[in-house]
């Protein structure tokens, strides 16, 4: 069998308001190999976020483990799942969040400054994911002075720059026009192929669909299907 | 990643500027306080000091025992000597005057020789008439004066303005002091009055002559003797050090004790007191310290009160950028961290710029002044009438210290906030912004 980047065990996930429970995920069980460009769908409220804050480390399961590459999240303290992040994931976000008052190169260049590295020695990545991303004559200008579609390009590049093996993105189309959606879907699928990271979306986007190989869809907090493309390109 | 920091609060000039100026404003605050307090508690010292008890004062023991009589058969001799030693051997900021205190019936005659009036008379007899002389300039004699000129020869006499009200004295006209010699017999002298002095002190005014060293030697037949050895330390030594020269020249002394220099009598034995133990000066400054401390202590707690509540709004400003932080992996106290830092930083830039400010009104007021002439004319204190700020590192030291801690601990207590914060909302947050 192929080794797998994420394992989900029985996870369930309760959330605990005003005395009573609900729970947001029911006992999924699911496997994510290295390399996926997957999504999870579904009607609102069906648990997408929920699952992604999981396997993102932001949040812990009520029950059930979740394996990182033979490592489990369960035993983790809140200082492990943030090195956890901090080394194997890439987040990208719906509302882009860049830091407004740093340029495009430094927003790329602060995972590295999380990490301890000096800038000197990783100048070299940043303007070579800057250049794969397309924002070379944007390297010095702020967020705010960027398009929508510009600032979610630095997103990714922002995710991906220290190649972790996993990216997180939480509706990362639902600001963008469509024209900027395809491109952003298309930046991603290239990078997916180039770098060794998988991609998880959770998305409402049917756009996305079109691009993922494998989509996973929610409700209740239940998986209800879960779909890959075979070699035609069709979901079986 | 200091430099990161730096380089954003450059940009975003908001999230520092109000917690610069309150630092600025409160270090300023601070060194101007605390420099226009140790300017008058060191002033009111200093008046004190230069007429009176020097900061440290030399003086017999047998003298001292019993000053009020103004025993002057118990003066200290071997003047020479004793100053020679004093001068070689005491620590070389401590610059040494000696003084006779002398006591005496001033009687002013008539037209026609005969007493018109009488009175006693306290005096002190310090070195006016040499050219390098420091004491006229000590005294501010040159300004106090309110009629006539200071002495220039021999046998001139300054006269406080009030006791020559009541003697109804004129200028240029002689008096005559009746005194006891050293030896124990009658001293009688003629003076010419050339001026009259207002000390700013009611009792000096009332009561108070002086004249040149060597005249009161003469009249009083203290040949190489002086009653007062006064040293004066220079103005940037705070009062708290004076216990601390006194001790070291007490410990010194015996060098000079075993000495023990012929002029002496047998019994002789020079004692050092500092001015903290003179005219109940030390309560009153242990007391100023303590205003003081809590002087400085409300200036703190106030920029530690303002600097949390502007954390807390920096706070909510960068909301979206603490959330990011966290997701990416920087761990809550590497997240609070960099925040203490960054207030570190604004407070160390608005510190300096307190003390650039705060300095230069310091300044100021140590030059210029400010005239409280009405407000001490009252007092029976030796205070100066104009009160004057005094700069000095402790000053500095005092507000920075405030600046810098009220800086990083506002900041702190408001970062904390920060581990309330979880991750799990994080990307629901962002949905939302
Ligand atoms: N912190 C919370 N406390 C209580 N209930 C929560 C919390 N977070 C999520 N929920 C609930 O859990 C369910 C799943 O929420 P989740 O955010 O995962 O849905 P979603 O699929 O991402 O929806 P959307 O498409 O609107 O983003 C929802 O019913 C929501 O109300
Ligand atoms: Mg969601």
């Amino acid at each position: 069998m192929e080794n797998s980047l994420i394992q989900l065990n029985r996870i369930t996930k309760v959330y605990r308001m005003g005395g009573e429970d609900f729970t947001a995920l029911h006992e999924i069980n699911l496997r994510v190999e290295p390399k996926s460009f997957m999504s999870f769908v579904g009607p609102s409220g069906s648990g997408k976020t929920t699952l992604l804050n999981l396997i993102g480390g932001l949040d812990t399961p009520t029950s059930g483990d979740i394996i990182f590459c033979d490592e489990s999240l369960g035993g983790m303290s809140p200082d492990q799942r943030a090195s956890y992040r901090r080394e194997n994931i890439g987040f990208v976000f719906q509302s882009y969040n860049l830091l407004p008052v740093y340029t495009v190169y430094e927003n790329i260049l602060f995972p590295f400054l999380l990490a301890n590295l000096k800038e000197s020695d990783v100048r070299d990545r940043v303007m070579s994911i800057v250049d794969q991303v397309g924002l070379i004559p944007q390297v010095s200008k702020r967020p705010s002075e960027l398009s929508g579609g510009q600032c979610q390009r630095v997103a990714i590049a922002r995710a991906l720059v220290k190649e972790p093996r996993l990216v997180l993105a939480d509706e990362p189309t639902a600001n963008l026009d469509k024209e900027n959606s395809y491109q952003i879907l298309e930046l991603m699928l290239d990078l997916n192929k180039k770098f060794d990271a998988a991609f998880v979306f959770s998305t409402h986007d049917e756009k996305v669909t079109k691009f993922v190989r494998r989509e996973i869809g929610l409700e209740d907090g239940y998986v209800r299907w879960d779909k890959r493309r075979n070699g035609d390109g069709d979901f079986e | 990643m200091i430099r990161w920091l730096i380089k954003g609060m450059l940009r975003d000039r908001t999230r520092s500027l109000f917690p610069f100026i309150v630092v600025t404003v409160g270090v300023a605050l601070v060194i101007v306080l605390v420099g226009f307090m140790d300017g008058v508690i060191m002033g009111m010292m200093d008046s004190t000091a230069h007429l009176d008890t020097g900061h440290l004062r030399v003086v017999n023991k047998p003298f001292y025992d019993e000053e009020h009589l103004n025993p002057m058969d118990r003066a200290l001799g071997s003047q020479k000597i004793t100053g020679d030693w004093l001068r070689a051997n005491s620590d070389p900021e401590i610059v040494w005057s000696p003084r006779i205190r002398w006591g005496a019936i001033m009687d002013v005659p008539d037209e026609r020789g005969e007493t018109r009036s009488q009175t006693p008379v306290m005096g002190i007899a310090l070195d006016l008439l040499s050219q390098d002389s420091l004491e006229l300039k000590r005294l501010n004699l040159a300004e106090s004066l309110t009629r006539g000129r200071l002495p220039n020869k021999r046998g001139e006499i300054l006269v406080g303005y009030q006791l020559a009200q009541t003697l109804a004295l004129e200028l240029n006209r002689p008096v005559t002091l009746i005194g006891q010699t050293f030896d124990g017999g009658m001293a009688t002298d003629n003076f010419t009055v050339v001026g009259f002095v207002r000390f700013g002190i009611f009792a000096m005014d009332k009561k108070m002559a002086l004249i040149d060293l060597v005249d009161a030697q003469e009249t009083f037949y203290l040949d190489d003797i002086v009653t007062d050895w006064l040293g004066y330390l220079p103005s940037y030594v705070s009062f708290r050090e004076y216990d601390r020269y006194r001790s070291r020249l007490e410990f010194q002394m015996k060098t000079l004790i075993n000495l023990h220099p012929s002029g002496w009598a047998k019994d002789d034995f020079p004692i050092v007191v500092s001015i903290l133990d003179q005219r109940n000066i030390r309560p009153i400054a242990e007391k100023f310290l303590v205003v003081r401390k809590f002087i400085i202590g409300i200036f703190l707690f106030l920029m530690v009160v303002v600097l949390w509540n502007a954390g807390i709004l920096n706070g909510i400003h960068r909301y979206g950028e603490m959330g990011i932080r966290l997701a990416m992996g920087e761990t809550h106290s590497h997240l609070l961290l960099s925040l203490v830092t960054e207030s570190f930083v604004v407070g160390l830039v608005g510190s300096v710029a307190g003390c650039v400010l705060g300095g230069a009104c310091t300044y100021a007021l140590q030059e210029i002044g400010l005239n409280m002439g009405d407000a001490f004319a009252q007092s029976g204190l030796m205070l100066s009438d104009v009160a004057r700020a005094r700069l000095s590192v402790g000053g500095f030291v005092r507000g920075v210290i405030p600046g810098l801690t009220a800086s990083v601990l506002g900041t702190f207590i408001a970062g904390l906030a920060i581990y309330k914060r979880s991750e799990a909302n994080l990307f629901r947050e962002q949905e939302a912004g």
